[in-house]
């Protein structure tokens, strides 16, 4: 068993770990740094609860083996927006209605950021495209849509 | 946004009505939700399950050595390490007035299993990798039995037995008028057998759960549940008081009924009680897609009569379902079926015969719809295939045969309230809009109705209460407890609205704290789309007598009659507008000594049980009824179904909050698009083949359009404000609904679920077994 | 599930990798993008005793085109694909593939080399490389060897990679003028494995009729198939959906899929008919569209 020493930024703060090869970054976070805004849905990537953010593209961190955050700078949805300054897609979330469970969210918002980065003006239907990749047994998607497009029309996107 | 028919006789509302954000909208937003898992404590073990990988065996050996003598291994428990090895699935969190459901569990198989995933031990570790090791070396030694995979073949002579007292666990009839003979004189007769299939919860957030003993040795629970009186089961297996465990559901990742029956508490009460450490037991989405519960599979036989102008004359209903190894609540499922199976029409000859038996299959037991969404399928099918035999339009016999207020069910229920099936149809249909055309010329146009009724509110046998405790702060800010469990569909949140509306305070100033049967008042299970109804009335009630306390007062400080003052902005207005903040209110109020809480108790009006056979009577509280209209482009050449339009239309009675109303009717509308459309546990001779999310399918982004929600505000509803369930009801009618739409554009007729593109194909002729090009 | 305990090597160059993935005591696993060997080790499926994880070596995503061949390194990612890009825009195919593949995520992480590697029956990949006539460039201590397309896909997720051989790169002919390429996937819902996926890759004469056409399946057995005996039948005719059915109705498909819990083997073999067609279609058009350049 190969220990390792791993040093990577978290939502802009610099970590640094001590953890077996053989764990996933989602339980590199969950357990050891206690970010419990990454879910863990199925362990296959397929539901995308824990997505997160791996130099700003949207990767699940189930399926990623600790040792390759070395270096890389990772965002959760605490790093979006917190506290007084939510971000214009929480706050969208938030009057639109699209989080009723909510275990879906962090790894939604964070596909939509990441998603309107580079493509501001989505039509309905390429957001539809963006999120497929996000379950959500809750909403049905109409509202997650809702605020996806109204985000992307409010707001410039923020770095 | 909503279009609803408001009644115009109800009264204008200032908070009630309007579709503002839940209150844990911004935490779920923000991610500060602790869900079940997220919880930590120091010295937590991690505890895991040993699940049998044969459907049915005899335990020949079970040697836990090894595994208990890993280091780092806490404690390695099998079922004569349980106190009281037996969990009986009673009617879930409240006392039975009709006797025990004949349901036996065992917490760990002794000697036997019945079905693949049936729990044989527990381990506790110090970490998730070596509890995982701990499972690999408990050593299993099975001796395969001959089981039974699908209820015709358990119910045949001679058949092996699943329990000892035989495969049929339970069987409910009626008859109303004489069926056969109705059906001797139809014009037209629709014979048609329907199967529907096993489905999985497919919640995202899979069973989770911490327990841990507390200083004064309560055995506390905080775990992903429904149902926080399961307390009880938990001491019940433990040996120890009631009040000696404690548990707490937050805010859970979704329920569906599959967090109605135990699934965590009892392995943590046990492996905590053991250890007197706290133990986490997460289960992977592929336990849980292989072990818990799922919902009914039935074989519904129907035979449908009409008279030539579309009149129904007569059903028969024959429904079989799948129990899978153990009862659970597979008898009240059954129910809900009978109860339904005639659907929202008036039918005067009836003959229903709904049985469910055991097999070695995965455990069936709650899941949204409860039974009563299965029938859909049946009676939606058949009112299609009877429209297009007599060349009626599916609305004008919908029409034709609704209920209305006043109507007896089958069951020999009048409905009392106002029934909105006819008017659903009709809004539901027209709201499709003009046809759409095909996008190539190998693809079809076609459209289905599908209308239902569901019921909300729990068996009336049942003797369902729940209970609220609202008070008011010294500073007139205003705080709830209640036992609601939250699953994300805005329980906690729509009480808030309530009681906001009563006290005439901002719900910004209202705190809520639910789901801690230490600390809350019980207010039963978030299930059976009861809880706006039961705990909604509840906090009505307790909000009412609170306000009728304090407007004493406050008309006393304000030297006004207490039928000219009213509460709102958080202060006591008298009609001339002389005003007095509630802080004020409630520093009067304790100088006098007036109480600024009550505790309130909401009975649900009771019955006692009813005799189907013999003319029935009551057996719900009330039903929701609605009619979905879907719009479908079939693919003649793959069979490939595309959802182009989803109008789902129901009758909420009053919407708390629209905004909540709309996302539960888009969400169950979805749900039970996948049903229709793609979801199935398949199961091969009782082995799962359908255990990780890569083949369980449900749908994404991709695979659904928008759902249009048409919501009619008929004011009648039992619940708050004249409010209806609309947790279950949407769910209902999607799968008729793509079926009749196919039917309409492709004319063939699927009669098994899901219907996939295969299932398409094949009744379009296109595949041909044996074909080798 | 945590997955069971591993030693872990990041090889700075390809020829420590190598070194490391020589056969020895236990079963040592390279590491590309890890969407299709991670939830194995994390299902304790797969319980390698050495895991050599490949993303340092940065001269394994390097792309070249020499000639009238795209080069593409083993751990060019699926998402470059999808984008086009560098070079990898002269392979529209590519583009039109890659899509297909999981989700956004998967094409984060997943790439060229890890899935061609993996040999899923299902995958698109594959069945592109196979359309294209390509060739995988295979590396270990003893050097280097190439393998046609049509004998690297041996079975079910195995390859013609021997034990501590390491596949570098894919090379794939770049489409000349006149010709086209379509991919046409069934999948029950978008981001699944196909059910079933065609490839085709069409070249036309200046008379507009087929010069030569090249299709490729994927889910229609244990590993791609081409059609070699349809595609000699298509040789001359006049593109249209009428002609291609024509041509595909007469005869076997040289394919034999198997039935499983997402389809039986009889509608494998009808929608493979079915994509064909539409794959050639649009492969004839986007040829005619060169063409007309």
């Amino acid at each position: 068993m190969t220990e390792l020493r791993i040093v990577f930024t978290l939502n802009g703060e610099r970590r640094e770990i001590q953890a077996p090869a053989h764990r996933t970054l989602l339980h590199v976070l969950r357990d050891d740094l206690g970010a419990v805004e990454v879910k863990e849905g199925c362990g296959e990537g397929v539901c995308g609860t824990c997505t997160v953010l791996l130099d700003g593209e949207p990767v699940s961190s189930c399926l990623v083996l600790a040792g390759r955050a070395a270096g890389r700078d990772i965002m959760t949805l605490r790093g979006l927006g917190d506290g007084d300054a939510p971000h214009p897609l929480q706050e969208a979330f938030v009057t639109h209605g699209a989080a009723q469970c909510g275990f879906c969210t962090p790894g939604m918002i964070l596909t939509a950021y990441a998603f309107l980065q580079e493509n501001p003006q989505a039509s309905r239907s390429e957001i539809r495209r963006a999120i497929a990749g996000n379950l959500c047994r809750c909403t049905g998607y109409t509202k997650i849509v809702d605020a996806i497009a109204a985000a992307g029309r409010e707001a410039p996107p923020r770095g | 946004m909503a279009r609803g028919t408001a009644v115009s006789r109800m009264e204008p509302l200032r908070v009630v009505g309007r579709p503002l954000p839940r209150h844990d909208a911004w935490d779920k937003a923000r991610a500060r939700t602790l869900y079940a898992a997220d919880w930590q404590m120091p010295g937590m073990l991690h505890g895991a399950v040993l699940r049998s990988p044969y459907p049915a065996a005899r335990i020949a050996r079970l040697d836990t050595t090894r595994a208990a003598a890993l280091p780092g291994v806490a404690a390695v428990l099998t079922a004569q390490d349980v106190p009281n090895n037996t969990l009986w699935t009673d009617v879930p969190g409240q006392t039975s007035a009709v006797g025990r459901l004949r349901a036996r569990l065992q917490v760990l198989a002794e000697d036997r299993v019945r079905f693949q995933g049936e729990p044989v031990a527990l381990v506790a570790a110090e970490t998730p990798e070596v509890a995982a090791q701990a499972l690999e070396l408990i050593e299993v030694a099975y001796a395969e039995q001959p089981g039974v995979f699908g209820p015709e073949e358990a119910l045949q002579a001679g058949a092996p037995r699943v329990h000892e007292e035989g495969n049929l666990l339970a069987r409910w009839q009626v008859q109303r008028g004489d069926v056969d003979a109705a059906l001797g004189r139809a014009h037209v007769v629709v014979d048609q057998t329907y199967r529907c299939q096993f489905v999985d919860h497919a919640y995202l957030e899979p069973e989770a759960g911490v327990a841990w003993v507390d200083a004064d040795g309560v055995v506390t629970i905080r775990v992903s549940t429904q149902v926080i009186e399961h307390f009880r089961d938990v001491a019940e297996v433990l040996g120890l008081p009631h009040s000696k465990v404690r548990v707490i559901a937050p805010y859970i990742g979704g329920g569906f009924g599959g967090k109605e029956d135990v699934t965590v508490e009892v392995f943590l009460g046990l492996l905590a009680w053991r250890t007197r450490r706290p133990v986490r037991m997460v289960w992977s989405r592929q336990e849980s897609l292989l072990a818990r519960p799922k919902r009914h599979p039935f074989i519904l036989r129907y035979r449908t009569g009409a008279a030539q102008d579309g009149t129904l004359l007569a059903q028969k209903v024959e429904v079989l379902a799948d129990s899978g190894a153990y009862a659970y609540l597979s008898a009240l499922v059954l129910l809900y079926a009978t109860v339904t199976a005639a659907g929202p029409y008036r039918t005067p000859h009836v003959a229903i015969d709904a049985r469910v038996a055991y097999t070695n299959n995965p455990p069936t037991s709650a899941m949204r719809g409860f039974g009563a969404m299965q029938m859909v399928l049946g009676y939606e099918s058949q009112m299609a295939q009877v429209a297009r035999r007599l060349g009626l339009d599916p609305v004008e016999l919908c029409l034709r045969n609704a209920l209305r207020k006043g109507d007896r069910l089958p069951i020999g229920q009048e409905l009392d309230t106002h029934v909105a099936v006819a008017e659903a149809a009709q809004r539901a249909w027209t709201a499709l809009g003009p046809r759409r055309a095909p996008a190539r010329p190998s693809h079809r146009i076609g459209r289905g109705l599908a209308c239902n009724i569901q019921p909300y509110g729990r068996i009336v046998w049942l003797h369902d209460w729940a209970s609220a405790w609202v008070g008011f702060e010294t500073d007139g800010g205003v705080v709830i407890r209640t036992g609601v469990p939250d699953v994300g569909g805005g329980q906690a949140s729509s009480l808030c609205q309530i009681a906001a509306e009563v006290l005439g305070v901002d719900p910004a100033r209202i705190s809520i704290h639910i789901a801690d049967s230490a600390l809350t008042p019980l207010a039963g299970t978030t299930t059976a789309t009861r809880q706006l109804y039961m705990s909604g009335n509840a906090v009505l009630h307790a909000a009412t007598q609170l306000r009728r306390q304090i407007l004493e007062v406050a008309a006393q400080m304000l030297e006004t009659p207490a039928d000219r003052v009213d509460l709102r902005e958080s202060s006591a207005v008298t009609t001339a507008g002389r005003r007095v903040s509630l802080a004020q209110v409630m520093q009067e109020c304790a100088r006098l000594g007036v109480p600024r809480d009550y505790l309130g108790t909401y009975h649900a009006p009771a019955g006692d049980p009813v005799d189907l056979e013999r003319g029935g009577g009551r057996v719900f509280p009330d039903y929701t009824f609605g009619a979905h209209a879907i719009e479908v482009e079939v693919d003649t050449e793959t069979g490939a179904v595309t959802i182009l339009r989803h109008v789902a239309c129901h009758d909420v009675g009053r919407a708390i909050n629209p905004q909540s109303v709309e996302g539960q009717i888009q969400g169950g509308a979805v749900m039970g698009l996948g049903y229709g459309l793609m979801e199935e546990v398949v199961v091969d001779r009782g082995v799962n083949l359908s255990t990780s999310f890569a083949a369980y399918l449900i749908p994404t982004s991709l695979d659904v359009p928008d759902v249009e929600s048409v919501i009619i505000q008929s004011g009648e509803g039992k619940g708050p404000f004249g409010a209806r369930g609309i947790g279950e009801p949407p769910i209902g009618p999607p799968a008729a609904a793509i079926a009749n739409a196919i039917e309409d554009a492709v004319g063939v007729r699927i009669t098994e679920l899901p219907i996939t593109p295969e299932r398409v194909a094949r009744a379009l002729g296109l595949v041909t077994d044996g074909d080798r090009g | 599930m945590p997955a069971v305990p591993f030693e872990y090597q990041t090889p700075a160059t390809l020829a420590e990798a190598l070194e490391l993935l020589q056969p020895g005591a236990g079963d040592v696993r390279p590491l590309a993008g890890g969407q299709s060997l991670v939830p194995m080790l994390t299902l304790r499926l797969a319980r390698p005793t050495v895991v050599v994880d490949l993303h340092r070596l940065d001269e394994l995503r390097a792309v070249r085109r020499d000639n009238g061949i795209l080069e593409i390194g083993a751990l060019v990612r699926h998402r470059a694909l999808e984008r086009g890009e560098g070079l990898l825009n002269t392979c529209p195919l590519l583009q039109e593939a890659a899509p297909l593949i999981g989700n956004v995520r998967v094409r984060t992480l997943g790439t060229i080399g890890g899935s061609l590697a993996h040999a899923d029956p299902a995958a698109e990949l594959p069945a592109v490389v196979q359309a294209l006539d390509g060739t995988l460039v295979i590396r270990s201590p003893r050097g280097e060897r190439t393998v046609p397309a049509q004998d690297f896909f041996v079975d079910i997720l195995t390859t013609a990679l021997q034990p501590g051989e390491l596949l570098v790169a894919v090379r794939l002919p770049i489409l000349g003028p006149r010709m086209g390429s379509a991919v046409e996937e069934f999948s029950r819902r978008a981001g699944d494995f196909a059910i079933v996926a065609a490839v085709a890759v069409v070249e036309l004469d200046s008379g507009g009729r087929v010069a030569r056409a090249r299709v490729a399946l994927a889910g229609v057995g244990r590993t791609p198939r081409r059609l070699a005996g349809a595609e000699d039948a298509l040789v001359g005719v006049q593109p249209s959906a009428e002609t291609f059915w024509k041509v595909l109705a007469g005869r076997p498909l040289e394919i034999a899929p198997e039935s499983d819990a997402h389809a039986s083997a009889a509608y494998r073999h009808h929608l493979a008919r079915v994509l064909t067609v539409r794959a050639l279609e649009r492969a004839a058009s986007a040829a005619s569209g060169e063409a007309s350049r």
